[in-house]
């Protein structure tokens, strides 16, 4: 009984670990396929003053790092965000044309539950979405059983990096001093 | 029924009570124990013990948690970075996230520039976080040293070769030149104080909350016997509610 025990135990602990951390694409390959091989320079946009306000109360706590990298071409930017949904970080690529969430996709989940957002089922809900005037996504969007946290994660990722993006193009035209 | 045979009834009937009070007694400290935890247990998330550390010495000694007695630091500007376990310091704050294989600190121009084997951190004088550079943003594997060229640049040399960040530390460049006079950082010696207070700091992290009450739930808390003993506790629950049902019987008839 034991041994018959431990054969259908053992299996499934192993299937709990390799689930542990997931890469489904190397945020390298995101950025290259995004821009079809021609990777625009980074470059970083400083997370202070009403930035740093918005992203806390946006995400319930601090952001984790005072400046955030995007690469841009034209009025298309693309962003490798990381939030944790339960225990650990989500890394989620995220790529806006003109203030439109062109596409949204999780590169690495590391938690052992909610890996189900990363399906086009969910991920299509936020094809084109963009931000309200109060900062808030336009649409609603369905959450999927038990991953509850996972799916507030990309919803906060996705509203961080529309409301970033918004502020790039505030100072494409800002008025030179 | 003859008067004998009730007498004897009657002494089973107080004998088996006073066990079952006896066992009330015995099994109510461990149930008060499994009561209250299990009850905190059900508000972990409520009352942020998952999040919360167990900052009391004596619990701490008990679960035989020690800070580590070697660390590595570096003296940049005036301030210490010190990393212990896997904590990073900038004098006594801690820095958010688990780090390993320090291998030099330097001050350039207000930001702390701090180098671990394979990432490269940016700091804030308030210690920050300003970004934490990995190999994804260009910065080399197998950093050995971190310092500061005769230009004013920083520069780190790794296994194989000695690389040097543009002004924002958003790129990266190879030189292949011999390098002298680079004044790279060099550990130091950390005062008593600050090591005795960043001791007392990393053994105040490591321990949440919700692990003692679990323990305490399970009994694992007192030692390798703890189990056994509210093992034992259950069994006189189960015992007592048997006993308690078969006497509530008996005094119905």
């Amino acid at each position: 009984m034991l041994r018959k025990l431990l054969f259908l135990l053992i299996p499934a602990l192993l299937c709990t670990t390799l689930l542990a951390e997931a890469v489904y694409q190397e945020p390298d390959d995101f950025l290259r396929e995004t821009f079809s091989g021609k990777v625009p320079e980074p470059a970083v946009i400083w997370l202070s003053g009403e930035r740093k306000q918005f992203a806390k109360q946006l995400l319930g706590h601090r952001y984790p790092s005072l400046r955030v990298r995007y690469w841009r071409q034209n009025r298309r930017s693309a962003w490798v965000l990381e939030e944790i949904g339960k225990d650990l970080p989500i890394t989620i690529g995220l790529v806006i044309n003109d203030g439109l969430l062109e596409q949204i996709k999780v590169l690495v989940f590391r938690e052992s539950r909610g890996w189900e957002i990363r399906h086009p089922f969910f991920t299509d809900q936020f094809k084109d979405a963009r931000l309200d005037e109060d900062n808030t996504l336009d649409r609603d969007i369905d959450g999927i059983s038990g991953a509850t946290l996972s799916v507030r994660a990309v919803k906060k990722m996705a509203t961080l990096a529309l409301f970033l993006d918004a502020e790039l193009r505030k100072q494409d035209v800002a008025p030179s001093p | 029924m003859s008067r004998h045979h009730r007498r004897k009834q009657r002494f089973k009937l107080s004998s088996f009570y006073v066990w079952h009070r006896y066992m009330g007694v015995s099994a109510a400290v461990f149930m008060l124990i499994v009561a209250v935890t299990g009850l905190l247990l059900n508000h972990t998330e409520d009352f942020q013990f998952d999040s919360e550390q167990i900052q009391s010495d004596w619990i701490l000694d008990w679960y035989g948690i020690k800070a580590p007695d070697t660390m590595r630091t570096f003296l940049a500007g005036d301030r210490h970075v010190t990393l212990m376990g896997e904590h990073l310091y900038l004098n006594r704050r801690e820095i958010e996230g688990n780090y390993r294989q320090l291998v030099g600190a330097i001050l350039f121009k207000d930001t702390f520039i701090v180098a671990m084997s394979h990432s490269i951190l940016l700091l804030t004088r308030r210690g920050e976080l300003i970004e934490q550079l990995q190999d994804k943003d260009g910065v080399p594997a197998d950093i050995k040293q971190i310092g500061i060229d005769t230009d004013g640049a920083v520069m780190v040399r790794t296994s194989h070769g000695y690389y040097q960040p543009d002004t924002d530390f958003i790129s990266w460049k190879r030189r292949d030149e011999n390098f002298t006079g680079v004044r790279w950082a060099t550990p130091s010696l950390l005062e008593t104080r600050l090591k005795t207070a960043l001791q007392h700091h990393y053994r105040g992290e490591v321990l949440p909350v919700e692990r003692v009450i679990l323990d305490l739930h399970s009994g694992r808390f007192f030692g390798r016997l703890g189990p056994w003993l509210f093992d034992a506790a259950a069994v006189l629950l189960v015992l007592l509610s048997l006993s308690g049902g078969w006497i509530w019987l008996k005094r119905r008839r």
